[in-house]
């Protein structure tokens, strides 16, 4: 496989930041627990109780986490994210609800309805789709509201996922905006509800349909896209059209999507409510065990790091400089500073951040490390965006194990 | 890889339908000679695999009732109602907090789900 030519700039970015701090042979050292996890055993133990799993091979995807076969629920092996910013279309990671999936789809044949409280309800082909307006590229990061819930304390029931259900991508599609414009929305339209191909085998079982208010639906950055990181999107990452909406988590954003409905009340469907709501409080979160009163829908990210060169129990040369690297995100204000700690969170100094891809990317932070002293180093990183968010020390928690952002941490040996 | 796949440029080019074969679903529930063990095969897995099960943290008797309540009255699944009683017991005792799991069942197939090509 030709390495992708972004992957390949962020390589060679690597390798310039490394001679020019003289880091060459300490990062070569670092590549060995690095690359382990994708490698032939077909089995990883993700770090929580009952977390053995597979790895399977599904269609257009590289060996993926399997978290559920049917419908198909993929994690990306951790160590992608150490690949480059971009998360490749074969280890994007795949979340349904439902197992009635579309496994053939003629894109000839495939519809958009737009209908509702409209002037003009559409049935656009996607040829017809894409000529409505110029096509926009914007790179954002698609994470799961339930990433790395296998981490909660106390543990929380749901899909029993590490950190592996996040995704940067570049996005190419339309702005949603278009499509609604070419509608025309009339008075009283409220909301905007999306459904796609994807249904329940059986009748009763509630569609997975989500709604955005209409003033979001009509920001001109959510979008119907049609190709991610310049291919068409795989068929389980919502082929041959997904909505992505900029900073919200995954679970708005609709795979297979061909129905778009606009509303004149708020959408109460099953997957709005009770499904996918958050303490409605400050900090969006209960003291562990306990019900929030009241709830709203989830929303943005919250602001996370990760540190990706370097694993749990990776060992590194004493007193030689290593290169950590990590990635940031939050949901669209832009990071702003990258904190990194060797001592558990005693001291703290700025990591040097990456090429920005734009404000909803991963963003790509590394600094110098030398470990002193033999023995184990604690590392932690800590991100803040431009409106001062940052994560905080202790997990918050909520009933439904989502929205983690606990500051992360690894550690190492040094040997 | 046994699983034809066309790929999307070529799908873009010749205009034909976009195709994928899901991975056989190999995972099985744990074998159990409770009543509620047939059951949970004929009414749990139309739906879903069984790795749903499987994945689950250590969960106690209430969770198990309302995971299968909720599949009965909020996903309409056909479960009966004299039903429910043997299939909670059955996966409290075979998923339930404190059970061990085994390695492999009866079958010596794993039980911790699977599915997908393992070559």
């Amino acid at each position: 496989m030709s390495l992708h030519p972004l992957r390949l700039a962020s390589a060679l970015s690597r390798r310039g930041f490394l001679r020019s701090t003289g880091l060459l042979a300490a990062g070569t050292a670092l590549s060995g627990p690095l690359t382990q996890a994708l490698g032939a055993a077909g089995r990883v133990i993700l770090p929580f109780e009952n977390g053995a799993r597979e790895l399977a091979t599904y269609p257009q995807k590289r060996p993926m986490i399997l978290l559920t076969a049917r419908p198909p629920q993929l994690e990306t092996p951790f160590a992608v994210f150490n690949e480059g910013i971009l998360t490749p279309n074969d280890a994007f990671f795949v979340r349904y609800h439902l197992s009635g999936i579309p496994t053939a789809i003629d894109p000839t044949a495939f519809r958009l309805r737009v209908h509702g409280r409209v002037a003009a309800p559409l049935e656009l082909s996607l040829d017809s789709l894409k000529s409505l307006a110029p096509p926009v590229d914007l790179v954002a990061v698609n994470q799961c509201s339930g990433n790395s819930r296998g981490h909660f304390t106390p543990r929380v029931n749901g899909g029993q996922l590490s950190h592996g259900a996040m995704g940067n991508a570049r996005w190419t599609g339309i702005p949603l905006k278009a499509v609604l414009d070419k509608a025309g929305l009339l008075p009283g339209a409220r909301q905007v509800a999306f459904n796609g191909l994807d249904h329940a085998p059986l009748p009763g079982t509630p569609d997975y349909v989500k709604a955005l208010e209409v003033d979001h639906a009509l920001d001109g950055e959510v979008m119907l896209a049609w190709a991610m990181n310049g291919a068409d999107l795989p068929m389980l990452n919502g082929y041959p059209l997904r909505l992505v909406v900029p900073g919200y988590y995954g679970t708005y954003w609709v795979k297979h999507v061909d129905d778009i409905d606009v509303l004149d009340q708020p959408f109460t469907g099953f997957w709005m409510t009770p499904a996918y709501r958050i303490p409605d409080n400050p900090s969006h979160s209960v003291e562990p065990g306990t019900t929030p009163e009241r709830t709203i829908p989830i929303d943005r990210l919250t602001i996370r790091s990760f540190i990706t060169s370097v694993t749990e129990g990776a060992t590194l040369p004493t007193g030689r400089v290593a290169e950590i690297r990590g990635i940031a995100f939050d949901s669209g204000h832009g990071i702003r500073e990258v904190l990194f700690s060797s001592d558990a969170g005693r001291s703290w100094r700025p990591a040097e951040l990456g090429a920005s891809l734009g404000r909803y990317s991963f963003r790509e932070w590394r600094i110098a490390f030398k470990p002193a002293s033999r023995g184990q180093h604690t590392l932690m990183s800590r991100a803040m965006n431009r409106i001062g968010e940052t994560q905080p020390l202790e997990p918050l928690w909520n009933p439904a194990g989502y929205r983690r952002n606990v500051i992360e941490r690894v550690n190492v040996e040094a040997v | 890889m046994l699983m034809l796949i066309l790929g999307c440029a070529t799908v873009a080019a010749t205009a034909t339908a976009a195709e994928i074969a899901l991975p056989p679903e190999n995972a099985q529930l744990i074998e159990s000679p409770l009543h509620g063990y047939a059951l949970a095969q004929a009414l749990c897995l139309t739906c879903h695999s069984p790795d749903y099960i499987a994945y689950q943290p250590p969960s106690g008797p209430a969770y198990w009732r309302s995971a299968v309540l909720k599949m009965q009255k909020v996903f309409a699944a056909p479960i009966p109602d004299e039903a429910i009683d043997p299939i909670v017991e059955y996966l409290i005792a075979t998923y339930g907090k404190g059970r061990e799991r085994p390695a492999t069942n009866a079958d010596g197939n794993r039980p911790v789900n699977s599915g997908g090509t393992r070559k």
